[in-house]
């Protein structure tokens, strides 16, 4: 439970983790809110806790923060033990959901806040919040109240708010999720921006892949109270080690494939649907049992559509069911005989969009590059094979 | 009569709406409020000359506001009204705070045991009281027996009785203005303040007290209103110590049969009340544009 990563202090002083948690436990009554968990931040980075709602990852922000205590385990920040610290003295900064920001409190106020409780001078907590105020650009907003902002401006607000404290780490609870699609790409930049720039070790709590994917450099994916994964974004997207993981983060096409084989390194594999045929192959931690049912995972940009003509002789046939045009990609929807669900696959539109010659009962091939297609850890209970 | 402008007013006509549904309440108030208030206004400014003829005059208000007892009793209307509501105010918000952030799955009984003594009779619950507070009634009992007192304390006719009657009486009044209004302050904006290293009193001083401060106009408005327009708790429990405006209205309608006048002190009482109400609105159309 208490696992330690192999460079402790040991090795080198600055390899010390923004954020350590080590066995963090909780549970609310009955119920686990989160299981034994341990990871670490490296200093200076952005760490997204993904999942859905009731993953566990807004219990282990609070843990963070010291609005609940767990019930067993560690929060290590900066290396400091500060599990049983009241949050007053953890010296975090925090952007809310719904930013939280003082009604009764101006802007300027709201940013003050923190550095007025330290007992920061006057004059200093006014030079402070101005020039927090103009890193957020927001100067002129000083002695306005927050209803009389926007949201994105509201959100500015927090941010300043949280960071003019020069808190040790930086907390965001779903801080887009209340804003419009486009103002929050552009605020998905800015607070990585921000951040960067400050280089202030962050935890990002979100149930939106995306903002996963574009703001942090680690993403972890959490679902009922356990963590399925962590690594980079790209580690997680291009390498899901369940089915829950390919399919939350990202869109998948799940197969359940028969084991036709090991060999080495490699499974063969067979597509359900497929009475003969020599299968495909994919890479393997382990060896399987022949007979059994393994899944595997195609993301849609990675599933190739050609004409019959142009593919393969043995590339699997799939019938076109529905064609959706999304501006930058086609979207393909392919059915085919032993699967309940179509495949998707994408296809990237690179030239003029003309027509395509992939109308709705098309027949098709399949193809994928080798390596795009990931075999699945999760246990598949025997069924009646494919 | 007086007392019924509390709790009608202060709503807002829903102008727009179909109007029809309101007419009966319309017909009900124009026939039981406003005519007899009208009626209750001309009665004032109309006085009886010796030659038994009614004339224009505003003699009962100047005599009301020129003669020092008369100004002393509106002076202690208000004063009395004033003090039962800061004691609601004292009482009345830890108790709201707790039964809000504490009382988890008993906020509804603590809402029941706060209801219902309202739903007995107001004679009742001050005759409760008399039997408390009496020469030889339970306190002056329990406190002999212990042996803090050598003779009965006078606790009745006596202000502090009527202060503790009026505030028995209103008390629920602050406590359910002040826990709606803390009921939607959002939790999180104590955790931002708290984790901007604000402590736990801070947080309060400085984001649940003036968000909540709504809560406290709202209840203090309906308290002072409410103790100012009171006559039984005068009555029964003050015994003559206590000369309020409404006591004297008693007295003129009643005893001196001087309908005149007491509409008049009636219509002093109702400005008292329109004052606090108009008070209440700005304090909420100030703080409005924050909800």
């Amino acid at each position: 439970m208490t696992q330690t990563t192999p460079k402790a202090q040991s090795s080198a002083e600055q390899a010390e983790p923004g954020l350590r948690l080590l066995g963090i436990r909780k549970a609310f009554g009955s119920v686990v809110a989160l299981r034994p968990t341990s990871f670490d931040v490296p200093a200076g980075t952005m760490c997204a806790l993904l999942g859905p709602s009731g993953c566990g990852k807004t219990t282990t922000l609070r843990i963070v923060a010291g609005f609940e205590l767990p019930d067993a385990g560690q929060v290590l920040i900066r290396g400091e033990d500060r599990t049983y610290d009241p949050p007053q003295r953890r010296k975090l900064g925090m952007v809310f959901q719904n930013y939280s920001l003082f009604p009764h409190m101006t802007v300027a106020q709201n940013v003050a806040f923190g550095l007025r409780m330290a007992g920061m001078a006057r004059a200093e907590t006014e030079a402070r919040t101005r020039r927090m105020l103009d890193i957020v650009h927001l100067p002129q907003h000083a002695d306005r109240y927050p209803h009389q902002l926007s949201g994105g401006q509201q959100q500015r607000v927090a941010l300043a708010r949280s960071l003019v404290t020069e808190p040790s780490m930086l907390l965001l609870d779903e801080p887009l999720g209340a804003l419009d699609k486009n103002l929050r790409e552009q605020m998905q930049f800015e607070i990585r921006q921000l951040q960067r720039e400050i280089g202030i070790t962050t935890l990002l709590v979100t149930h939106d892949q995306e903002e996963a994917l574009t703001m942090s450099d680690m993403i972890v994916v959490m679902n009922r109270g356990e963590i399925m994964q962590a690594g980079s974004p790209t580690e997680v997207y291009e390498r899901p080690r369940t089915r829950f993981v390919s399919e939350f983060l990202g869109t998948s096409n799940i197969l359940a494939c028969a084991v036709l084989g090991a060999d080495g390194g490699s499974l063969r594999l067979r597509l359900p649907g497929d009475d003969q045929g020599s299968g495909f192959t994919v890479a393997a931690a382990a060896s399987r049992p022949v007979g059994s049912t393994a899944l595997v995972a195609i993301r849609p940009e990675h599933l190739q559509v050609k004409s019959v003509s142009e593919a393969q002789p043995e590339a699997p046939r799939a019938t076109v069911s529905g064609h959706v045009f999304r501006g930058a990609t086609h979207v393909f929807q392919l059915q085919r005989p032993g699967l309940d669900k179509p495949l998707l696959a994408y296809r990237q539109v690179t030239g003029p969009v003309g027509e395509t010659a992939l109308s709705p009962g098309a027949e098709v091939a399949l193809t994928w590059l080798p390596g795009t297609a990931r075999l699945l850890e999760d246990e598949i209970a025997p069924e009646v094979g494919a | 009569m007086t007392a019924a402008a509390g709790t009608t007013s202060g709503r807002r006509s829903p102008l727009g709406a179909g109007l029809w549904p309101v007419l009966p309440a319309v017909i009900f108030l124009l026939l039981f409020f406003l005519l007899p208030l009208a009626e209750n206004g001309l009665q004032s400014l109309y006085v009886t000359g010796s030659d038994g003829k009614a004339a224009f005059s505003l003699a009962y208000y100047v005599h009301l506001f020129s003669d020092a007892y008369y100004l002393g009793v509106i002076g202690k209307t208000i004063w009395v009204s004033l003090l039962a509501t800061v004691i609601c105010i004292l009482i009345g918000y830890p108790v709201a705070y707790f039964m809000v952030r504490h009382a988890g799955r008993w906020n509804g009984a603590m809402i029941f045991l706060l209801v219902a003594p309202l739903l007995t009779s107001i004679i009742m619950r001050t005759f409760g009281w008399n039997v408390i507070l009496a020469r030889n009634g339970v306190l002056n009992n329990v406190l002999q027996g212990l042996g803090l007192i050598e003779r009965p304390l006078r606790l009745l006719q006596d202000p502090s009785a009527v202060i503790i009657g009026l505030v028995h009486v209103l008390v629920p009044f602050m406590v359910i203005s002040i826990a709606a209004v803390l009921k939607g302050i959002d939790t999180r904006l104590e955790e931002a303040a708290e984790l901007l290293g604000a402590s736990r009193w801070r947080t309060f001083r400085e984001i649940t007290l003036p968000l909540s401060l709504d809560g406290i106009a709202t209840g203090a408005i309906v308290v002072f209103m409410l103790a100012n327009g009171s006559f039984l708790t005068m009555l029964l429990l003050g015994g003559g110590s206590v000369v309020t405006l409404p006591l004297l209205i008693y007295q003129q309608f009643l005893l001196v049969q001087n309908l005149g006048f007491a509409a008049a002190m009636g219509n002093v009482l109702l400005v008292l009340a329109v004052i606090s109400l108009f008070i209440q609105l700005r304090l909420i159309r100030q703080d409005g544009a924050v909800a």
